[in-house]
């Protein structure tokens, strides 16, 4: 079959590579129809995540339809049409129990190496690096699903990919980066970055009854689609000093709630921190660049909430510990919890309140996914969300 | 954080040795490279005198001078603890077959207590030589939250401690997989099942 496979930094090849098998009683090997690339993959892309391979098989966003299934699996059967969650959870463990899947127990078979890094593993997650497991992705023409009797949930034929696909990861990632906000009547929610799960978040935060949403990013379309598609108010970084036209724009107090949707990779204009932290990086002395981060800190109002959607991998400093503790904030983030929010997410769709395929700027085959991954993180052709078929 | 003997006592003859071997060594025609070489030689030597490795805590090596079992005088120790979503009674039954316990190396595993629901103790011998022995004490873990399983495995490294070292840096170590064994054991438990990806594909390596 044809598969992406990373070779290095800014090196992925679409390859032939052997097919998946069954290997445990509880898989299922699912035909991928349609799978996306997403801005976390662009930290593989660019070299930032530890523990990948050379040959690995990338994605963990996508969906298809089930070709085999294990021994142990009854709640599917070949032929369905399902979207599969990006963290591989078991649904028996401690953390299973809980809902808090992407922290299962049982699902890293390299918890060892996760346990180094962070104290303990979270799941395991498709196509990202050895520490999570090392599972071969979804940008393939198939791909082996683990837990498939917990995990995939079925989907109707009524409905299409480019509404369902994005339900295995950055729509529940947006949705839960809005959950954690915990907004009440009259909210502003300020959301660093204009990426696919921006948007989303932004689109989220709406429905669960924000006030207003205040958008930052530096691209145009992506500001444009934020203003025009969702009705949120915009910031220009790259011609504004965020903190003081955030303070502008929330009467001098801050937004209630700060939604981080950048993570490791932050990139800032006339910034002195920015250049500490680009250098750092570059010399291996600090592993990710928290420039977004720490301005959600200092821009939240006194009592607010962080909530952090965009992906760290290891170490940060001038971390503003002081604005966190001496104005009572809170921090809430973790890898998307997908299974528990699937199913109502999907009848959200079905009912019409929510289409997420307003995101997509790119349809393209998986035989050119590689110039994909590098319109992708150049923003070229004015790209946000690129989706792949097989 | 006051300072604990961790080198074996086989250990400190060796570091005393290769310490001034390398000052002799380093000493006969000096350079600033033989210097560094002359300066770890030192550090060993130093350490030789204290008992105490500075690098064996960070990695997790702890040195046991009272063996639980008489027939060694000291002991590397493992000690880890896991719980399982699962009763006790089942907990113990699966451990209670042989293949099943966190066992180090390819060595037969005589059973040499076993509790029913309480203890499960252990020794592997390679003729007459003892390579390790261990136990595994089952509780219930608070709140009804299944079976915490805690591990104690001791054994007598190849190569002292320093050898320890070595096999830790290259992964297939106790403290290694003590622990695989017994997530390996929560995975079938709770799922069914073990997690692995080998025998996926890959792309060209």
């Amino acid at each position: 079959m044809r598969a992406l496979c990373w070779h290095g930094r800014h090196d992925v090849r679409v390859e032939s590579v052997p097919e998946p098998k069954i290997l445990n009683p509880r898989d299922a090997i699912v035909h991928v129809t349609a799978t996306a690339i997403c801005g976390s993959d662009l930290h593989i892309y660019g070299g930032f995540v530890p523990g990948m391979v050379k040959g690995d098989i990338l994605g963990h966003e996508f969906m298809g339809e089930v070709v085999e299934v294990g021994s142990a699996v009854t709640s599917l059967r070949p032929g369905d049409r399902v979207v599969v969650p990006f963290p591989i959870a078991c649904g028996n463990c401690f953390f299973c129990a809980k809902r808090l899947f992407s922290l299962c127990e049982n699902s890293n078979p390299n918890a060892w190496m996760a346990e180094k890094m962070w104290g303990y593993s979270p799941c395991g997650i498709y196509g990202y690096s050895h520490l999570l497991g090392g599972y071969a992705g979804g940008q393939a023409e198939y791909v082996r699903v683990p837990y498939a009797d917990v995990g995939p949930i079925k989907v109707s034929q009524e409905l299409s990919d480019d509404q369902l696909l994005f339900l295995s990861d950055i729509l529940p990632t947006g949705y839960m980066a809005a959950e954690n906000c915990a907004i009440e009547r009259g909210d502003t929610v300020a959301v660093w970055g204009c990426g696919p799960v921006g948007l989303l978040a932004i689109a989220s935060a709406l429905l669960l009854g924000a006030e207003r949403v205040i958008a930052i990013d530096r691209f145009p379309e992506r500001l444009r689609l934020a203003a025009l598609k969702l009705g949120a108010d915009t910031i220009d970084y790259s011609e504004a000093n965020v903190l003081e036209a955030l303070r502008e724009l929330t009467g001098g107090r801050g937004p209630d709630a700060c939604i981080d949707a950048v993570g490791m990779e932050a990139h800032a204009y006339h910034n002195l921190a920015y250049a500490y932290d680009r250098m750092k990086q570059a010399m291996m002395m600090e592993s990710d660049r928290p420039v977004a981060l720490r301005e959600a800190i200092m821009a939240c109002r006194s009592g607010g909430t962080v909530s952090v959607a965009g992906v760290y991998g290891g170490w940060i400093d001038k971390f503003p510990v002081g604005a966190l503790m001496n104005r009572s904030l809170t921090i809430r983030t973790g890898q998307t919890h997908v299974q528990g929010y699937m199913r109502p997410l999907l009848e959200r769709i079905a009912k019409g309140e929510l289409d997420p395929s307003f995101i997509i700027t790119h349809r393209l085959p998986l035989e050119q996914a590689s110039a994909a991954y590098r319109m992708f993180r150049d923003k070229q052709d004015e790209c946000i969300k690129v989706v792949l078929r097989p | 954080m006051p300072r604990k003997l961790n080198l074996m006592r086989t250990d400190r003859v060796g570091y005393v040795v290769g310490g001034l071997a390398l000052i002799a060594w380093a000493a006969r025609r000096p350079s600033w490279p033989k210097a560094a070489a002359a300066g770890f030689g030192a550090w060993l030597v130093y350490q030789a005198y204290t008992g105490s490795n500075p690098m064996f805590r960070p990695l997790g090596l702890q040195v046991n001078r009272e063996p639980a079992l008489p027939a060694v005088a000291e002991t590397l120790l493992v000690e880890e603890a896991i719980t399982i979503s699962r009763p006790r009674a089942e907990v113990y039954a699966y451990f209670a077959q042989p293949e099943h316990l966190p066992g180090l190396a390819d060595a037969t595993l005589d059973v040499i207590r076993a509790h029913p629901d309480e203890e499960l103790a252990w020794r592997a011998l390679r003729g007459d030589r003892m390579l390790h022995f261990g136990s595994l004490e089952f509780r219930d873990a608070p709140g009804a939250r299944g079976t915490i399983v805690a591990a104690r495995v001791e054994y007598v490294p190849a190569g002292g401690s320093l050898g320890a070292v070595l096999a830790r840096l290259m992964g297939r170590s106790p403290q290694r997989l003590v622990p695989d064994a017994l997530r390996r054991a929560r995975a079938l438990l709770e799922t069914g099942e073990a997690p692995t990806t080998t025998g996926q594909p890959t792309g060209r390596r």
